[in-house]
């Protein structure tokens, strides 16, 4: 399995604090991977790495082929029209796809238009086709669904996803809401206070993981837990591996929000993969 | 790159070359007005240095003085605009509006990026500012004849020759490094007025060393015939030899002038030459007009490197 990005003891430091520390992870090619956290996390920090917008202070991270990027709130040249918005992308761009940058017209958005006058879902639609027409191996999206309305959400995920039907393109998507990532990613690391704490394909750690509910007194002894949250005489908490022997416990499959912010509360707790599974 | 860097930028090319193009026509017709004035009122022998063309000599020079008060101004404005207009928004803009994140992660390295617009931009205000020279430069002649003042005259000085362009290029400069330390266009601005403003008024107290100054003894007059020259500082010069500035001679009565008369002071002078005294003048001759242009060049030239390294360093750390 190919990694398409690969960071190795990344490090940034930011004046006297670290804003990322003692990252190593690995996304295989071909997967779409979600980057959770919440805010000041380091998730813009990490892509900025990535795509070579900010030198990293410690470690590397490494690339397998073009990369594209859309950066927290789309930022695009206001003033242009989307179709200058559009040759700014083939002038400055060596692979350069003129049928991918045509799906505008088909999304009904007017060449002509100032990129300043567009909505919000538009902008969007332009800022993710300026970077798919560029046909990368590896796309990144720093929050590519904040500040859209619903139905826009849909259409910018639905943009994206089709083009990763057709080839190999490796995505990695940021975003603090996870609901929006549940239906269309297949890879997970969280990212929580500079510290990265999960890293993994998603089926295999919901797989590996449980939410057991039970009375305080049961015991938990023989099981990894990895947080839990109290509600009375109720405990209910998530676990990983094996279940606890004590049979009051009753167990099911968590849910991806709910692995995710089972994590985010505990802060010290880790699911990566093994140092030698890295690259693997 | 280039479409890139017309295409962000052409408004202020625009624009500039629209003012350099409306400032050639004001010229243009004022030099043909004058000559024709000439042609029709100028008495046989002149323009010249000759006594009988003083009507016509201050008939120019009103003409001159009406368009020299438009423009006088353009040696400090013409680079602060630059600066401004140019300069500031190629980094400043890009911070300000977080576009960096969307230019800088295209194809093109960041290396590139910078070094077509830097370099683009550049050419361009050194060639506007050549243009202005140039258009200066052949106005001037149909007003001055015989005595000039491109030396002499700071503000003149820097209108003419090469001093334009290495003013706006340095404005340019100037511009693009205010722009990647503020990351705000407005600050970015006001630095670039402020800063062509000090560096102008420091470079004009510095020329006076871009030369040995040349001296001259003068005897039964302070003043300096030559109009153009550049006056550095001037002494008394006692019979013996020795220089002073304040002569101590207890024979001459220097009298107190009231309001515009300089009588009293005149006699003073008088008084001092006839007791054997002479008034040494150190002054720059026009003659060195161009080796303070090359100076001054150097200097805003090498300060435009510095000022564009500076700023590329910035823009590639993060």
């Amino acid at each position: 399995m190919r990694a398409a990005l690969e960071a190795t003891g990344l490090g940034v430091r930011r004046r006297r604090t670290w804003v990322l520390r003692e990252c190593s992870l690995s996304v295989p090619a071909g997967r779409v991977a979600a980057l959770v956290g919440p805010n000041g996390a380091g998730k813009t920090t990490l892509m900025h790495t990535a795509v070579g917008l900010l030198r990293p202070t410690e470690g590397n991270v490494r690339v397998a082929g073009e990369v594209a990027f859309v950066a927290q709130d789309k930022p695009l040249y206001d003033t242009f029209t989307v179709a200058e918005t559009l040759t700014f992308g083939r002038r400055t761009n060596t692979r350069w796809d003129d049928a991918v940058a045509d799906r505008l017209t088909g999304l009904g958005i007017p060449p002509r238009r100032k990129v300043g006058t567009l909505s919000g879902g538009q902008r969007a639609q332009v800022a993710v086709t300026l970077a798919l027409a560029r046909r990368p191996d590896l796309l990144v999206l720093d929050e590519p669904l904040a500040n859209l309305d619903p139905l826009a959400r849909h259409d910018v995920m639905r943009s994206i996803m089709a083009e990763t039907a057709d080839r190999e393109l490796t995505v990695l998507l940021s975003s603090h809401v996870v609901s929006d990532l549940e239906e269309t990613c297949d890879w997970l690391v969280v990212l929580n206070g500079g510290r990265l704490q999960v890293s993994g394909d998603i089926e295999e750690l919901l797989d590996d993981h449980l939410v057991l509910t039970g009375p305080v007194e049961a015991s938990a002894a023989g099981a990894r837990v990895v947080g839990e949250s109290r509600t009375g005489r109720q405990v209910s908490m998530l676990v990983r591996g094996t279940p606890p022997q004590d049979p009051r416990w009753r167990a099911r499959r968590p849910g991806l929000e709910e692995l995710v912010m089972g994590y985010l509360r505990s802060p010290e707790a880790a699911a990566l993969p093994r140092p030698a599974g890295v690259g693997a | 790159m280039i479409w890139v860097t017309w295409r962000q930028h052409r408004a202020q090319i625009l624009v500039t070359a629209g003012l350099l193009a409306l400032l050639g026509l004001l010229l243009l017709g004022s030099a043909v007005e004058a000559g024709r004035y000439v042609a029709e009122h100028a008495p046989p022998g002149c323009p010249g240095t000759d006594a009988t063309c003083g009507d016509l000599a201050a008939a120019l020079d009103r003409r001159y003085d009406a368009v020299y008060s438009l423009f006088g101004w353009m040696p400090l404005v013409a680079p602060a605009l630059v600066g401004a207009f140019w300069g500031v928004p190629l980094l400043g803009r890009e911070y300000e509006r977080g576009t960096h994140r969307l230019a800088w992660t295209q194809s093109v390295s960041v290396r590139r990026w910078l070094a077509v617009k830097l370099s683009v931009l550049g050419a361009t205000a050194v060639a506007g500012g050549l243009l202005l020279s140039l258009m200066v430069s052949l106005w001037r002649p149909v007003f001055r004849v015989g005595a000039d003042s491109t030396f002499g005259n700071i503000g003149v000085f820097n209108m003419v020759g090469v001093q334009p362009a290495v003013w706006w290029l340095y404005a340019f400069a100037l511009g693009v490094a205010a722009g990647s330390l503020t990351r705000r266009t407005l600050p970015a601005m006001a630095l670039v007025v402020a800063g062509v403003t000090v560096t102008m008024f420091t470079l004009f107290r510095l020329s006076v060393h871009y030369a040995e100054p040349a001296r001259v003894e003068l005897s039964g007059t302070v003043v300096l015939e030559d109009p153009d020259a550049r006056l550095v500082s001037a002494a008394w010069v006692e019979p013996s030899g020795r220089e002073v500035t304040e002569p101590s001679v207890g024979g001459c009565p220097r009298g107190v002038d009231v309001g515009q008369s300089d009588r009293n002071a005149r006699a003073w002078q008088a008084c001092l030459f006839g007791e054997g005294y002479r008034y040494a003048v150190y002054y720059h001759p026009p003659s060195r007009f161009w080796r303070f242009q090359w100076t001054e060049a150097g200097i805003l030239t090498l300060a435009s490197l510095a000022l564009g390294g500076l700023a590329v360093r910035r823009a590639r750390r993060d």
